[in-house]
Order: C-alpha cells, then structure tokens, then sequence
C-alpha cells in the first residue's frame, strides 16, 4: 500500500492553557474524502489548520505528503489548495483582479464553474455570502492541487450553491484529487466522505470507513405508542426499547427487519395503527448523537 | 508576486476614500502648508523636516499599521499564507504601497519647498539617509504596533506613540541642544535634515545609530508582535 497523504500520529495542539487537540491519530489515503466532523469546539479547525502548516503543533507527528507541514510549508504549497472556515479579500478589489492575483492566466472557465463569470468585475464587498464562499473554493482549485483542504465550505450557502459546491468536489474526485472536508452537514458528509473521524473535545471519538460506522451503530424503528396502551404490553423484540416521556417508542435494533416484522403483525393482530411509523438505517446523526451521549454519560 | 500583491493593495488604497485620504492628501497638504509659511531662509531645514516627518508619520507608519490590521481582519493575511508565496514575500507585498508612497511624497515635498524657495542641500546623502532611515523605521513600527491593534479604527490611538515620537523628537532637536533629543525616531530624522543643509549640532553618527536602532527594534518587535490570525 502506498503511503498515506496524511499521516499524524498522538497530535496535540495547545493555545496558552487550553488543549484543543488531544492525541489523534489519522490516516488520509491517495484519492479520497476524509470528512472530520464535531461539535463547535471539538477541535476540528485547529487539527486542520495544523495539517494546513499554519500552526505548529505541541506534540506529536504530522507528516502531509510527506513532509513536515509547518517548517516545510513552501514545499507543499504548491500541491494543495485551502478553503478556510474564515477567509476574505480585500473588499475594494473586484473579482477578477483577485482571481489573477492568485494565480495569472485565463480563468473564465473555471469562473463559469463556479456561477462567477457575470460576477467578475464586481467588488468583493459587493458580493453575497453564497459567492465569497464559492469564490474562495475557485481560488483553492486554481492550481489543481493533489490535496484539497474544505474547512466548512458549505456552512452557509443555500441549498443551490450548496449543490455547485457538491458537483465541483464530485468532479476533483473523479480526478483524483484527495480531500479533506469538515462540516457540520451531516448529510454532506455521508453523501461525500469514503471515510471519517468524529472529533469530540480534542480526541477522536469514532473512525472509519462511512459504511462500516453507519454499520456500527443500531438501526431504528419508531412509532407513537397507541393511547392507552402500557409499553409493557409490546411483543418481544430483539432490539432495546426505549419509552419517551412524549409518548414516543424508539426501538435501536441490529435486526431491523425481523422486529419490524414482529411489531407490525402485531400490531395488525390487535387491530392497532402505530402513527407516525418510521424505520430507518442509522444515519450519521445518529452516530453523532450517539458518541456525544457516550462521552457525556 | 511582491509586485503583484502590491498592487493590488496599492488600488485598494485608492479605492479605499479614508485610507487615500490619511495616505495621500494628508501628508501632502500639510507639507505643502509648511512650505507656504515658511518666512526667513533658516527655517527651511525645519520645514523640510516637519514635512518628512508628516509622511513618515501618517504614510508610512499609520497607513502600515491599518492595512495589516485590517487585512488579517479581513482574513486576507491568513488567506494569503494559504498561497504561494512565503510569510516575508506576503508582508514585503501588503506593506509595499505604503512604504513607496511615503518615499515618494518625500521626494516630492522636499522640490515643494525647493520650488518654494528652499536652496539644494549641501550634502544629499545626508537627506536620503534620513528619508530611508526615517521610512523603513516607521514601516516597521507600524508592523510591530500592527500586532497590536485589534481593530482598524483602533489604528487611529495605537499609532499615536510612535507618530509622537516621530514630532515630538523633530520638534525638540530644532529648539534644543539636548542630545537625548535624538533618541527619538523623529529627533534623529531631524538632526541628519539639518545636516544636510548644513546646520544640526554634528551629531551624525547617533542620529544614525539611533534610527538603525529603531529600525532594529521594530524589526524584532514585529517578529515578536506580528499576528497573521484574527483568532488567535
């Protein structure tokens, strides 16, 4: 096997007292989405800005493409591209002149790309949220970088600039392109990501291949328990049960064809209706509202 | 590329109204004023001087110290360190219009007064020396003082100390012998202008010591203040 993009092992970065990042360990191979998610605070944005070079972490081993990201910075720049969480231009030069400020040369396809070409000689203060962002990731695909950092590049846009970002991202990886994504979309992750880390106060919580942690976690069946009826009076399932003070049941079930088998010819032999019936795979919410609850407890 | 982020900072100078006006008007207005009262023939060192001082003061250092500020603000400088070029090439370039401003309006106040009346200097080399020591010491200061200055507005109070130091100094060496005078940035502009014209107290070699050792301290205060991130 080849070796990684990314390669960091027992990371920890510090600011004054506080440790944001506390011992990770990751991998990122050659041609895939690594997606990181967490909460706000979780340290997502400092482990990829380290990854970036732009901080140097306090301990532990980062190697990107294989070489130190911060003391050799000028040697990977060039071979990758960076959407920072926060990022901006000068507000009074147009498009245009910051597109060739990055990189010379024609860039009129790539502006169409990105719906920026009627947009090219208006000023970056005069541009709305949805097209500073969109601008910012042409910037970071100019150069057809190997490796594509996305710190939240979606956070946002509406739901139609949402998808140019998607169908760009789709595009590099059809090409080959590795990337790095964070987000707090958990939907874009699981439609994008081959693999992900959930981070949780600074530590790696859960890692994986997307199906096999979608595969880790229960799947659910849910129903409104019908008035009257005690929740010791349901068949015998495999899964756990769980009686919400709204009156709501949760079933979290590795079997979840044959319980919602179970309950439903029950509930036809008792001549009952389960509103609001839903059956479901685990989603990524799930796996994110899961390890939260366990790190909390 | 120092060329090229240069310019770009240069048009959104121009196209900035209260940043060309601080950089540009400014300087130039009040050293064409000086030029315009001046009335016996020995008061010309000290126009000139007050004149360098005004653009070093305001171009130079105060116009440093608000672009930086408010490029990182702007998540610009961050940005940049993003790109291709490296920490000094990103600094040199966004620093540039500033510094070559202040070197040009210096250049040109100083053929104001020449056209007003003012006779050539004596030695030259001797008014260069102080532009240049004068300009680079104020950039730096302006990029240590950068480091700071939270926001763009609050440029306007954190500039003051070394804009003060830069009048005050040239205001005390004109009317006094005291040489701690020129340990002031401004004191030391001021003796090498006097010089250049002849006149000063002979004191050339601390008017020069003192504006390498502003330049040297602004230098090692910026590496030690400066901030790429608004976050941080």
């Amino acid at each position: 096997m080849r070796n990684p993009v990314i390669d960091v092992a027992a990371l920890r970065c510090r600011y004054g007292d506080f440790e944001a990042v506390r011992g990770v360990d990751l991998q990122v191979h050659q041609g895939e989405l690594f997606a990181l998610l967490g909460t706000n605070g979780a340290g997502k944005t400092t482990l990829v800005e380290t990854l970036e070079g732009l901080r140097a972490p306090s301990a532990g081993r980062v190697r990107v493409l294989g070489v130190d990201p911060f003391r050799d910075r000028a040697a990977i720049r060039a071979r990758t591209g960076v959407v920072l969480q926060e990022s901006g231009f000068p507000p009074d030069l147009t498009v245009a002149e910051v597109v060739r400020l990055w990189r010379r040369g024609d860039h009129r396809a790539e502006l169409a790309r990105l719906d920026l070409a009627h947009r090219r000689d208006v000023r970056v203060k005069q541009l709305s949220g949805g097209e500073r962002r969109r601008l910012d990731l042409l910037l970071a695909v100019l150069g057809r970088p190997e490796l594509l950092f996305l710190d939240e590049p979606t956070t946002g846009l509406d739901p139609e600039s949402r998808q140019r970002t998607w169908d760009v991202v789709r595009g590099l990886l059809a090409e080959g392109t590795t990337i790095v994504l964070t987000t707090h979309y958990l939907e874009e992750a699981e439609s994008l990501a081959h693999r992900l880390a959930i981070l949780h106060e600074g530590e790696v919580a859960v890692s994986g291949a997307v199906v096999d942690v979608l595969a880790a976690q229960p799947a659910r069946i849910s129903f409104d328990l019908p008035a009257g009826l005690d929740v010791l009076a349901l068949p015998m399932l495999a899964g756990d049960v769980v009686h919400e003070p709204s009156g709501r049941v949760e079933v979290r079930t590795r079997q979840l064809q044959d319980d919602l088998d179970v309950l439903l010819g029950w509930a036809r032999r008792e001549g009952l209706a389960l509103a609001r019936l839903r059956a479901h795979h685990a989603s990524l919410e799930d796996v994110f509202h899961a390890t939260r609850q366990v790190r909390v407890a | 590329m120092i060329t090229a982020l240069g310019m770009a900072e240069f048009k959104a100078l121009v196209r900035n109204r209260t940043a060309a006006v601080l950089a540009f008007a400014m300087p130039l207005a009040m050293g064409v004023y000086f030029a315009a009262v001046a009335g016996d023939a020995d008061a010309w060192t000290f126009i000139v001087a007050l004149q360098l001082l005004c653009t070093m003061g305001f171009t130079a250092h105060m116009t440093t110290t608000t672009s930086l500020t408010a490029r990182r603000q702007d998540h610009y400088l961050k940005r940049l360190r993003t790109g291709l070029a490296s920490d000094a090439v990103v600094l040199t370039g966004v620093v540039l219009p500033a510094a070559l401003l202040s070197l040009a309006q210096a250049v040109l106040l100083v053929g104001v007064s020449v056209v007003a009346g003012a006779p050539l200097p004596g030695r030259p080399d001797l008014l260069l020396a102080a532009i240049a020591g004068g300009v680079l010491a104020s950039v730096l200061a302006g990029i240590a003082t950068s480091g700071l200055t939270a926001t763009a507005e609050l440029a306007q109070i954190t500039t003051t100390p070394f804009f003060a130091a830069l009048l005050g100094g040239g205001l005390w060496v004109v009317n006094s012998t005291d040489a701690r005078a020129l340990a002031l940035p401004g004191g030391a502009v001021a003796e090498l202008v006097a010089a250049a014209w002849g006149g000063g107290g002979g004191r050339l070699a601390l008017a020069g010591l003192s504006l390498l050792g502003w330049a040297v301290a602004g230098a090692a205060l910026s590496v030690r203040l400066f901030r790429w991130d608004a976050r941080s």
